[in-house]
């Protein structure tokens, strides 16, 4: 599927201006980001923008810093205690270190990691175990966001007569999916799904993306992925790392077709290294 | 066994086959050792039942007669099957498949340079199944099987004696174990009727609980969940290990010094309680933590990405998930709370007192009424004695079979 | 949701973690307290030229004498000594066979039946164990060795060792169980038998483990009290043999600190063998902690 309209060709690595609170059009951008994990570099000096309510795909072969540059934007990255960040993550122009607070921060990017977890507790607190803690009690809204949020993860024909099954009883597709829906349920305005489709059968793969074409119009979807076929379907931006370094960005088609680097070429080609 | 050797024309060298009777039938002769390796060689394999061992023998040009033993002993498998060879020191080596491999490996032999066969003398291969134990697998299972029963018999050694103290008390104290031997006081203490100090212990144990659950589970949960591997937290865990570790009788002292003096509580309820609560305190931090470190990891970490706060995810995730395994440490903190003497002996406990107690007064219990009536007081009976234990001991494993109920009960429906 | 609410949330939060930060500091703070008062009730006999040589090398435990009062704790630590290392002299082989016969040997409901007994014997209180060596013990050593009293070294010995068993069998059975089950795989693979494994990969690979189990045995068997003023016979002289009766610090502060008249020498010298106590468990403990540290690094 091509997107009908081609998206703008901007420059994703030269930072543009806006300070924090102004009006900017990248949703996140990365300053001069470095991450070490004791000595091993992960990220070096990355320089990017991710521009608001568009599909923004990461790839780029193992260990080459994609995982790392996600959970960088909801600072998930501090829950690994040998982890250094140096250089600025912008959110809507505000530092994630400096100026959020960071529950509020991880309210509004909604995060999919590739290991399906489970809470252990019903189908239906999972998905209202978010929102409660934000303070939303009101059993009738919460019916309807279950809903709304398990339908477009793919799992309410599924559970719908199952809500109270534990969590953790279910497959690990289902499981996956579940997550899905818990990070939807908050309504963020940036999804970071990290190999969201690792346990999930084709044709659902399929569903979900198309779900996640319609999303678009309301959050911004940044999504690493190994699979580069997937990249090419969805995405509107696709940004290539190698070895903790941004290697090419741009628009997905241009990337993908007149990539300007040997590297990038050869990795979507598949005879990289 | 015997030997049927033919005597007429005495031949060098001879193979023989051993059946199963025990007879030993001679196959053949010949005249140099390579000759009779192949005859070896050639004997037939595997049709009906094959001999129990082939004898390889060298005699004299006059007599037939040899050696009782013979000079070496080794096995092959006579169907080709793959048995085992065996080294001159007793080790199996490479298995020896059949008789042509046999014979090879004989011809490939020196003898450390000798003759192979020096005059009557003799070898016998012998026909071994493959994958039976050898001499050496067999030495191993017996001391295998010697090494369990002894390690039962240690263990025997441990259990058997106590159950049967245990046992022997039930049965010295059985003419005293009433209703009213439990249910009701007696004026005199000396008859019997233990109400009074096993609600003393009720109440101790009790009020010891709630000084030390909370602090005790919270103190665990700030270990598990906050507290980061640095210097400080390495202290904390070892004051945790020498709080378990110091001996009931120096927290008394502290009881003393602290809350009967220090306080000014007196020699009380209250006191004694406070004693035993922080004696029992790093029980309950420590299964408090092994209770909350078997939640996954995993789990918060989806919580914390949902924007949860670390104590929301505490309270609505971790606990949740790990109260059973919480319970079930601080009822083992009741059973060795139930059971303390040394700590109540100078912070509260009373040989005899008045009943109903109050918190700042003396209290009896049922441990230090045990003490009591055992080395304090004569001419107590012995059954009332024993039926004191054993009430005490019935009390103590009561609880703890609870606690290890509730755990073998809570594994059973393990959530994830 | 408001903002006050929601301030206040925080507010409550705030407290809550602040309330647990203090209880989990809490175990500093009893450790620094009990050492303070102990040793506090002790500062006024430094103060009045206590002879601390004396205490810790004369033999003369005469507290109550009223014309030369003698406190010399050597009988008491003798004593202890002697009765701890009786205890682990019996406790060990027995309480390690049954360890390994637990974790090796043993399978399904046995090794269940086995685990919850032994859990169970655990918790039988000090003072059931005293009265069993006065009123049971006692006796049958009297009838098998002709002894004139039966509360004595050898009838504390036995019951300290059938107390410490517990801890040694639980605790060495876990050194045994974190040794990896690779290691046994690759032994039974080489043709090992189980007692080859047990021997010849097991001991050597748990143990600094075995050897805390054994630790933490002996840090109990010191600490015990009431067992021991009742199992021992409380007569402070230095035992020749298996049958004398003995006294131990921590008897010697049961028995005598109710009668002791308070703030006396002798209550403060009680105090003062609490402070010993003190430090021979904690340093006890001490070194079984770094035993078990050094395990874990080992195996990272």
């Amino acid at each position: 599927m091509v997107n009908p309209i081609p998206p703008p060709e901007l420059d994703l690595q030269t930072p543009r201006d806006g300070g924090p609170g102004g009006s900017v059009s990248s949703h996140v951008a990365f300053r001069n980001l470095t991450v070490r994990y004791g000595t091993k570099t992960a990220l070096d000096g990355v320089n990017l923008e991710i521009p608001r309510q568009s599909i923004f795909a990461v790839i780029g072969p193992a260990n080459s810093g994609k995982t790392t540059l996600l959970k960088c934007i909801n600072r998930t990255i501090d829950f690994i205690s040998s982890a250094r960040v140096s250089g600025e993550i912008l959110v809507d122009g505000g530092d994630v270190y400096r100026q959020w607070n960071v529950y509020e921060l991880r309210r509004r990017v909604g995060m999919v990691f590739p290991l399906p977890v489970g809470l252990p507790m019903s189908v239906y607190n999972n998905v209202a175990y978010a929102p409660r803690r934000a303070g939303l009690h009101n059993r009738r809204e919460l019916d309807a966001l279950v809903e709304s949020c398990l339908r477009r993860a793919m799992l309410w024909d599924e559970v719908q007569d199952r809500l109270d099954l534990l969590g953790t009883r279910l497959s690990g597709g289902q499981q996956q999916r579940l997550t899905l829906a818990r990070a939807l349920s908050l309504r963020p305005d940036i999804l970071c799904l990290d190999e969201f489709s690792i346990a999930i059968d084709p044709v659902t793969t399929m569903r979900i993306e198309d779900i996640l074409r319609e999303l678009k119009s309301r959050m911004t979807i940044v999504l690493v992925t190994n699979l580069v076929q997937q990249a090419r379907r969805l995405a509107d931006y696709t940004a290539f790392f190698s070895a903790g370094r941004l290697v090419e960005v741009g628009p997905t088609e241009k990337l993908f077709t007149r990539p300007e680097q040997q590297l990038t070429e050869r990795y979507i080609n598949g005879d990289y290294g | 066994m015997r030997d049927d050797v033919p005597n007429n024309t005495p031949p060098k060298y001879l193979l023989a086959a051993e059946t199963a009777e025990g007879a030993v039938i001679t196959l053949g002769s010949a005249d140099s050792w390579e000759e009779l390796l192949d005859l070896l060689a050639g004997q037939p394999e595997n049709d009906g039942v094959p001999p129990m061992a082939y004898r390889l023998i060298r005699t004299a040009e006059t007599e037939a007669a040899v050696k009782k033993k013979p000079r070496r002993e080794y096995f092959a498998n006579f169907r080709g099957a793959g048995g085992a060879g065996r080294e001159d020191d007793g080790t199996e080596s490479a298995p020896w498949w059949g008789l042509d491999h046999a014979a090879a490996n004989l011809a490939a032999r020196r003898f450390d340079d000798l003759p192979p066969l020096a005059v009557r003398e003799w070898i016998r291969i012998r026909h071994k199944e493959p994958f039976t134990p050898g001499a050496l697998e067999r030495r191993k299972r017996i001391k295998e099987a010697v090494a369990e029963y002894v390690f039962l018999a240690m263990t025997a050694a441990l259990v058997i004696p106590i159950v049967a103290i245990l046992a022997y008390l039930v049965v010295k104290a059985w003419p005293a174990l009433s209703f009213s031997f439990i249910f009701q006081n007696s004026e005199d203490s000396q008859a019997g009727g233990i109400w009074a100090p096993l609600v003393g212990t009720f109440f101790l144990v009790w009020i010891s609980l709630i000084i030390s659950a909370p602090i005790g589970v919270l103190a665990g949960v700030y270990l598990n969940e906050y507290a980061r591997d640095n210097w400080f937290t390495r202290l904390i865990n070892l004051a945790v290990v020498n709080l378990a570790g110091v001996p009931s009788i120096v927290h008394a002292l502290f009881g003393v010094g602290a809350f009967v003096l220090a306080a000014g509580m007196g020699q009380s309820l209250l006191a004694a309680s406070c004693t035993v609560a922080i004696m029992t305190l790093p029980v309950i931090i420590a299964s408090t933590r092994e209770a909350l470190a078997a939640v996954p990891m995993a789990f918060r970490e989806a919580c914390w990405n949902l924007g949860a706060t670390r104590w929301q995810t505490i309270r609505t995730l971790v606990l949740p998930n790990s109260i059973s395994g919480i319970l079930t440490g601080v009822i083992l903190q009741v059973s060795r709370a139930a059971g303390e003497t040394a700590p109540i002996l100078f912070t509260g406990a009373a040989l005899f007192t008045s009943f109903p107690y109050h918190l700042d007064q003396p209290f009896m219990a049922l441990s230090m009424h045990l003490y009591a009536i055992c080395t304090q007081l004569q001419g107590v009976s012995d059954s009332v004695q024993y039926g004191t234990a054993v009430v005490l001991i019935g009390l103590v494993l009561a609880v703890n079979g609870l606690s290890i109920g509730l755990r073998v009960y809570l594994r059973s429906r393990k959530k994830w | 949701m408001t903002d006050g609410w929601r301030l206040f949330k925080r507010a409550a939060e705030w407290l809550i973690e602040a309330v647990v930060r203090l209880c989990g500091w809490s175990a500093i703070l009893f450790i620094f307290a009990i050492f303070f008062f102990i040793f506090h009730k002790t500062w006024p006999l430094f103060a009045e030229g206590f002879d601390l040589r004396e205490f810790l090398t004369s033999a003369r435990w005469q507290p109550t004498s009223t014309v030369h009062p003698c406190y010399g704790i050597l009988a008491l630590l003798v004593g202890t000594l002697a009765v701890t290392g009786l205890a682990m002299a019996l406790a060990v082989p027995l309480g390690l066979g049954a360890a390994v016969y637990l974790s090796e040997f043993a399978g399904g409901k046995t090794k269940e039946i086995l685990k919850i007994v032994i859990e169970l014997l655990a918790t039988v209180p000090s003072v059931v164990w005293g009265f069993i060596g006065y009123m049971v013990l006692g006796p049958i050593i009297i009838a098998v060795t002709g002894a004139p009293v039966g509360v004595n070294l050898l009838n504390g010995g036995i019951i300290l060792a059938l107390m410490s068993v517990p801890v040694i069998v639980s605790v060495g059975e876990d050194a045994l169980k974190a040794v990896p089950d690779s290691y046994r795989e690759a032994a039974l693979a080489l043709g090992a038998s189980r007692w080859e494994i047990v021997y010849r990969v097991l001991f050597p690979a748990a143990k600094s483990g075995l050897l805390a189990a054994v630790l933490l045995g002996v840090g109990r068997a010191i600490g015990e009290t009431m067992a021991v003023l009742m199992a021992t016979g409380h007569a402070a002289q230095i035992p020749h043999s298996l049958l004398d009766p003995i006294c131990t610090l921590t008897a010697t502060i049961a028995a005598e600190l109710g009668e002791a008249p308070r703030d006396g020498t002798h209550y403060r010298v009680l105090f003062l063998i609490g402070v010993v106590l003190f430090v021979i468990t904690f340093i006890v403990n001490l070194t079984a902690d770094l035993v078990v540290k050094g395990i874990r690094t080992e195996k990272e």
